[in-house]
């Protein structure tokens, strides 16, 4: 029985097979380079520019004040690190941009999920928040300085300023976003609101929500820098400004290396938020 | 506005008894003074032209949509299957069929119904991975796990290919023997109806323009033609009922 289906399988319902999509590369080009070949291959340029930059260095073309040596910036990285102060500099950068996010995150997504449920929550919530939106985050600062001053406060407000509006605007659209007809569903096999909140709408709006997440760790980790680069007594930021007063070239380029980092690494457990939560959707989860 | 629902009927009468019922969009009607009773156990097929309003009567039946008069007497809870399967995509297959099911046994009966469609090896997969006739033969277990007095079917093999289509009318008549739910089904597939009644009814606006009783083992008593031509489709000489 099912054989037959397998083949008659209606267009309509399925998204492209992944037996296709392994077919792709097949229409073959004059060089091939395996998966993992080209994985090597995207980490050539960087590479190579690393070697020139440490060349020039070495030849003294460099001036160490203006550009030190990756070599010397990896030295500097080892020197902190053993001494203690970059560990705990970068713990309490991370503590400031998670306590941020936290907050910002969870204002962003009440809010959200109320003006996603409720016209009236919106009439009444979502001008006044588009009107701030429209405000760039950083702009605000020397409000938020004379408000709060330079202490922590100010630096987890900005955070949770600039994380709040892309959970907020996702979540709205993810919610608005889920499909009327898997609601009608959802009423016919009789399920409470309670339950229709948690099997239908909130799995819904789950990729919207996740995007908004993956947007505002960037943001978050943007108004990081801004906040501890001014003022601060601790943190990644701190550590850059003190440099610049000593003209550490070294440890300016590695805060910078480490901003990156961290950059990189919020995105990646985003991405991985995406594959465990959203296994079920063809355009993330297993198949990517 | 009026609006009686009536709890669930008892076992001598009928599933469903709908009487004077109207419904209307602004000043259109679309269903007007009709009357219908769906037995215990009988397979009535609603047959009509787009827009003769038998999806709005079905969904009155479902509870879904508001009436504007008259009375209805069924089942609180219908089962519906809907022309596209809407099956939860993040949900596995198993999940899906026991969706609203308040059952410590939720498992186990998804997966007992799942078996009943023939998809019984796959209770962890996702609807993604499903091929259309699949994906509504899970719909159908979803609806029968829930042991209802009243299948409500919209269209609901409309979107399949034929050949999966006179599979699924075989699968269904095999489980509705089994459960022995009242059922309406709506389509305007003429061969379907004929296959699958016991009771035909044209549906012409928005009153039940002609009945057909059908021996109910898929043997036509009744001339395609002359259903045809109560569907308004042309034929060389029409019949008026």
């Amino acid at each position: 029985m099912s054989n037959l289906e397998q083949t008659a399988s209606s267009v309509a319902f399925d998204g492209p097979r992944r037996d296709d999509n392994s077919a792709l590369p097949s229409q073959k080009a004059p060089f091939e380079f395996s998966r993992r070949g080209l994985q090597l291959l995207s980490w050539l340029a960087p590479v190579i520019l690393l070697i020139v930059w440490e060349a020039l260095a070495q030849a003294g073309w460099l001036t160490p004040h203006i550009l030190p040596a990756p070599s010397k910036v990896i030295r500097t990285a080892y020197k902190l690190t053993t001494n203690g102060s970059l560990l705990t500099d970068l713990g309490i950068s991370l503590a400031r941009a998670a306590a941020g996010f936290a907050i910002g995150g969870a204002v962003g997504f009440v809010l959200g999920t109320l003006v996603g449920f409720s016209r009236v929550a919106e009439a009444v919530i979502d001008r006044s928040v588009q009107m701030i939106r429209a405000i760039p985050f950083l702009a605000a600062l020397p409000l938020v300085i004379v408000w709060l001053g330079v202490g922590e406060a100010e630096k987890i407000f900005l955070v949770a300023l600039g994380v709040t509006f892309p959970i907020y605007i996702n979540t709205t659209l993810g919610i608005r976003q889920v499909d009327p007809k898997l609601l009608e569903l959802g009423r016919v096999q009789g399920l409470s609101t309670l339950e229709l909140i948690r099997r239908i709408i909130l799995p819904g709006a789950l990729p919207s929500i996740l995007t908004g997440v993956r947007y505002s760790l960037a943001t978050a980790w943007l108004a990081l820098v801004v906040a501890e680069t001014i003022g601060a007594q601790s943190g990644i930021g701190f550590l850059a400004m003190d440099a610049r007063e000593f003209l550490r070239t070294d440890v300016i380029v590695l805060t910078i290396v480490i901003y990156a980092l961290i950059g990189v690494a919020a995105d990646g457990i985003a991405r991985f938020l995406e594959r465990r939560l959203l296994a079920w959707h063809p355009n993330y989860g297993a198949a990517r | 506005m009026t609006v009686h629902v009536a709890p669930a009927l008892t076992a001598s009468s009928p599933t469903v008894a709908v009487t004077n019922l109207r419904r209307a969009y602004g000043s259109r009607v679309v269903i007007d003074n009709l009357n219908l009773r769906i037995e215990r156990g009988e397979f009535v097929v609603l047959l009509g032209e787009s827009g003769c309003g038998k999806t709005t009567l079905l969904r009155a039946l479902a509870g879904l949509d508001p009436i504007d008069g008259g009375r209805i007497a069924a089942p609180r809870r219908p089962a519906v299957v809907f022309q596209e399967h809407r099956l939860l995509p993040w949900d596995s297959l198993w999940r899906n069929v026991s969706l609203g099911l308040q059952a410590p046994d939720a498992r186990e009966r998804a997966a007992a119904a799942l078996s009943e469609v023939g998809l019984g090896e796959r209770l962890d997969d996702w609807p993604r991975n499903l091929s259309g006739g699949q994906a509504q033969r899970v719909a159908l277990a979803r609806a029968l796990v829930q042991e209802p007095e009243l299948l409500l079917l919209d269209e609901p093999f409309a979107a399949l290919d034929a050949l999966t289509r006179i599979r699924m009318h075989a699968l269904v008549r095999e489980l509705v023997a089994a459960h022995r739910p009242g059922v309406l089904l709506v389509t305007h597939d003429v061969d379907e109806a004929i296959t699958l009644a016991d009771r035909i009814l044209v549906m012409r606006e928005g009153r039940i323009a002609f009945e057909h009783r059908t021996k109910g083992d898929g043997t036509p008593r009744i001339a395609r033609a002359e259903l045809l031509a109560e569907l308004g489709v042309a034929a060389p000489s029409p019949i008026t009922a």
